[in-house]
C-alpha cells in the first residue's frame, strides 16, 4: 500500500501574498489556501501573522518553517522590546527574519513579507526572499501566485496612493492571482496597519473583484 | 555498564542497518494507523473521533486499537501516521505537560500542548511521522474556550472549527463540508463525528472496524470506546474441535518455578 | 525480515496462555540448526517470543534479562507482562531511526492470574488484543488459521491443540520456518512445554 501523501508532502503555502505602503501605514493582503499536494488542508488560513502590536508578516513557502520562524521572531522581538522599553521598529523585525532565513537557508523554504507601522518611518514593507535577502520596497509580492502579478502591479501601482486606493490595489491583484494560480484561492485576508489601529478584513470568495473570465 | 538515565533517540545501529539493507534484505514495514481521525467544535466543547484499524502493509495488524490519546484531563489528541510515533509523541508531551502543571499549579492549556507538540515535530523535520488532531477545553481570562487544532508531521498547525486527518481525511471532510453547522448540540456533534468516521471506515482501505468518540467540555470528559460498531464479527462458528492428543507430542517437560530471587555474591579482596 | 526465518504465536484461553514457536534457525535458505526456539522465559509467569533477525533477538533478550534483574533488585518482585511490554516498547522506540530487526510478542499471567498478550512492531508500537497475536515470516497464512480456529475461553488442553494446529499448519507452507515446534502453556498452577513432531524439510 502506498503511503498517504501527507506523510511525505510538507504542508505548503502555495500562496499569493503582498503588502503596500501608503502615507502613514501599510496594507497587507493574502489568499487563504494551504495545500498538501493536491489536497486543500485549510481553505480559510490566516497567513498574515502578528509579530508585534503594529508589526505583522505575510508567510509563503513551507507552513511548518514559516510558523517556526515567526514564533522565534515574535519571541526575540518581545525580549528586545522589554530591553528597549519602547515599541520596536519594523526594520528590527525584518532583520530578525533575515537573520534566521539567511543562516538556515539550506534547511528552510520561506518567503516572508514583513510590514507594519513605527514612529521612525511610518508604514514600511520589507521583502525577505528565499535565500535570505532583505529588500525595502514600496510594495512587495511573494508566493507562487505573485508570478502572475508583476506586470499588472507595475502598471497599476502609483506612488502616494491613499489607504483605500491601496486596499483596492491589493484586492484586485490578489483576486487576479487567485483566479490564475491553482495553489492560491479561498478568501482574501487583509490587514491595514497605521498609527491609530490595526484593522483586519476578510473578503469572502463570492465577493471577490471579478475580471475577464473567458 | 549501560547508562539507563539517558533520554532521546540512539542512532548506533543506523550504519549497520544501512549496510544490511544494501545487501538486499528488506526491513519490515512499520505499523501504521492508516487512519480516519476527526474533530469538531460544538456549543460547549469539542468532540474527537477515530476509527480503530492499524495496518502493517496490507495486513490488518490490530482490529480494535485506540487512537484517541490522553494528554491531560481537559485535553485529548487523535493520532495518525506511524503508530509508534503517535503513541510515543503524545505520551511524551502528556508527561511534559503534567510536570508543567505541577510546576505552575494551573490547569494546562491547549495552546501549551500545541506549542510543545509542534516544536518537537519541527525539530525532527517530519521524520517523526505523527499527524495529530489536538482538542480540549480550557479557561482563559475566566472564559471557557474550546479549541481544536491539526498538527502535521513537519510541525505546522491549523486552527479550525472542524478538522480531519489521516488517509480517510478526504472521505470524512466530505461529510463535514456537507453537514457541519455552527453551535451544534452535543448529540448533533457526536452524530456528525460518527458519520464522518464511518465515511472513512467504508470508503478508505486504511481505516476500518469501530468508531471511538471522546467528548471534552467544561463538565468533564466522556470517553465512548466503541461508540458505534458497524463491523462486528457476527459469526465465529468453529466446527474444528481437536480432540485431546491430536497434535503429535514428542516430549513434555514441566518448567520448575525460578523463584524471584537473584543471587548477589559478596566479593572479598584477596590477601 | 526474512533472513533467519521463524514463526511465533501467542494465544489466550480461560485462565491460561500459550506461546508456540518453530525451531528452525537458518541463514537465508541454508538451515543451520533445528533446535532454536524463539521463545524466552523472563520469569515464572512471563514469556517473550522474538522473531526476526536472530542477532538482534539475542541482543534484545540479553538487555531484557539485565533490566529484569535490576527491576527485581529494586522492586523485590517479578515484572508483570504489562510492565515488560512497556519496557520492550520503550527500548525499541529508542532506536526509532536505527531499529533492531525484531518483532516481539509477550505473553503471561498478570498479578490476578489474568491472561495478558501483547505484540509490537520493530520500533515498539504495541498491539493489545484478547485473542491471539503472531509474528514471523508467514503471517498471512497464520492470521487465516488463527482467525478460523480460535475460540473464546478454551481450557488449557483445547488451547494447546488449537495453537499446535495453527503452528503446524502454517509452517507446512513456510519454507523459512519449521523443523519442529514447541508449545509452552502457562497456567496459574504450572507451566509446561511440549515438543511437537513436525516435518523436517
Amino acid at each position: 500500500m502506498e503511503a498517504p501523501e501527507w506523510v511525505d508532502n510538507a504542508v505548503d503555502l502555495g500562496t499569493t501574498i503582498m503588502a503596500v505602503e501608503f502615507d502613514g501605514g501599510v496594507v497587507m493582503g493574502a489568499d487563504s489556501r494551504t495545500t498538501t499536494g493536491a489536497y486543500i488542508a485549510n481553505r480559510v488560513t490566516n497567513k498574515i501573522t502578528p509579530i508585534h502590536e503594529k508589526i505583522y508578516c505575510c508567510r509563503s513557502g513551507s507552513a511548518a518553517d514559516t510558523q517556526a520562524i515567526s514564533d522565534y521572531v515574535r519571541y526575540y522581538l518581545e525580549m528586545h522590546t522589554q530591553e528597549l522599553d519602547d515599541q520596536p521598529v519594523v526594520k528590527t523585525a525584518a532583520s530578525l527574519f533575515q537573520l534566521l532565513c539567511y543562516n538556515n537557508k539550506n534547511n528552510l523554504m520561506a518567503g516572508i513579507i514583513v510590514a507594519g507601522w513605527d514612529k521612525d518611518k511610518g508604514g514600511s514593507v520589507y521583502n525577505i526572499s528565499l535565500g535570505g535577502s532583505m529588500i525595502k520596497q514600496p510594495f512587495a509580492m511573494s508566493g507562487s501566485g505573485s508570478t502572475y502579478l508583476y506586470g499588472h502591479c507595475d502598471a497599476q501601482f502609483k506612488p502616494g496612493m491613499t489607504k483605500e486606493e491601496c486596499v483596492k490595489f491589493v484586492q484586485n491583484a490578489l483576486a487576479l492571482a487567485m483566479f490564475r494560480d491553482g495553489s492560491s484561492g479561498g478568501v482574501i485576508r487583509l490587514c491595514i496597519i497605521d498609527k491609530e489601529n490595526v484593522e483586519r478584513r476578510t473578503i469572502p470568495g463570492n465577493q471577490l473583484p471579478r475580471f475577464w473570465e473567458g | 555498564m549501560e547508562n539507563l538515565n539517558r533520554g532521546g533517540f540512539t542512532f548506533d545501529l543506523c550504519k549497520r542497518n544501512d549496510l544490511i539493507e544494501k545487501t538486499g534484505l528488506k526491513m519490515k514495514g512499520f505499523l501504521k494507523t492508516g487512519t480516519t481521525i476527526v474533530g469538531v467544535v460544538y456549543k460547549d466543547g469539542v468532540v474527537l473521533g477515530a476509527d480503530t484499524r492499524a495496518t502493517e502493509g496490507p495486513i490488518v495488524a490490530d482490529k480494535n486499537c485506540e487512537k484517541i490519546h490522553y494528554i491531560a484531563d481537559n485535553i485529548y489528541c487523535c493520532g495518525a501516521g506511524t503508530a509508534a510515533d503517535t503513541e510515543n509523541t503524545t505520551n511524551l508531551i502528556s508527561s511534559k505537560l503534567k510536570l508543567h502543571q505541577l510546576a505552575t499549579g494551573k490547569q494546562p492549556r491547549v495552546i501549551t500542548a500545541l506549542t510543545m507538540l509542534k516544536q518537537m515535530l519541527f525539530k525532527y523535520q517530519g521524520h517523526v511521522s505523527a499527524a495529530l488532531i489536538l482538542g480540549g477545553v480550557d479557561v482563559i481570562g475566566g472564559v471557557v474556550t474550546p479549541s481544536l487544532f491539526t498538527i502535521h508531521p513537519h510541525g505546522s498547525t491549523d486552527q479550525l472549527p472542524y478538522v480531519t486527518m489521516g488517509s480517510g481525511s478526504l472521505a470524512a471532510m466530505a461529510i463535514f463540508e456537507a453537514f457541519y453547522k455552527k453551535d451544534m448540540t452535543k448529540l448533533e456533534a457526536m452524530t456528525l463525528v460518527a458519520d464522518a468516521i464511518k465515511s472513512g471506515i467504508f470508503n478508505d482501505l486504511g481505516s476500518g472496524s469501530n468508531v471511538d468518540v471522546t467528548v471534552i467540555s467544561q463538565e468533564g470528559v466522556e470517553i465512548h470506546r466503541g461508540y458505534e460498531k458497524p463491523n462486528e464479527r457476527k459469526y465465529r462458528s468453529n466446527p474444528y474441535n481437536f480432540k485431546k492428543g491430536t497434535a503429535p507430542v514428542l516430549s513434555t517437560s514441566t518448567l520448575e518455578p525460578l523463584g524471584s530471587r537473584i543471587i548477589i555474591e559478596d566479593v572479598t579482596m584477596e590477601g | 525480515m526474512a533472513y533467519n526465518g521463524g514463526a511465533v504465536i501467542v494465544m489466550t484461553g480461560k485462565n491460561c496462555v500459550a506461546i508456540a514457536t518453530d525451531l528452525r534457525f537458518g541463514i537465508q535458505h541454508q538451515t543451520v540448526s533445528n533446535n532454536h526456539p524463539k521463545v524466552y522465559r523472563i520469569n515464572d509467569k512471563c514469556f517473550i517470543g522474538i522473531s526476526g533477525l536472530v542477532t538482534d533477538a539475542q541482543t534484545l533478550y540479553q538487555k531484557l534479562v539485565f533490566r529484569h534483574n535490576l527491576y527485581k533488585l529494586r522492586e523485590e518482585r517479578d515484572m508483570t507482562p504489562q510492565v515488560l511490554s512497556n519496557l520492550v516498547g520503550n527500548m525499541l522506540y529508542e532506536k526509532r531511526f536505527g531499529p533492531y530487526f525484531t518483532e516481539p510478542v509477550i505473553c503471561g499471567l498478570d498479578t490476578q492470574d489474568k491472561p495478558f498478550i501483547s505484540g509490537m512492531d520493530l520500533i515498539g508500537a504495541s498491539v493489545y488484543t484478547e485473542d491471539f497475536l503472531l509474528v514471523g515470516t508467514m503471517t498471512p497464512a497464520m492470521y487465516g488459521l488463527c482467525e478460523t480456529l480460535y475460540k473464546k475461553d478454551m481450557n488449557e488442553d483445547e488451547l494447546f491443540e488449537t495453537v499446535s494446529q495453527c503452528m503446524l499448519s502454517s509452517i507446512e507452507r513456510d519454507a523459512m520456518s519449521g523443523w519442529g515446534a514447541e508449545v509452552t502453556i502457562i497456567t496459574p498452577a504450572k507451566t509446561y512445554k511440549k515438543k511437537l513432531l513436525a516435518r523436517q524439510d
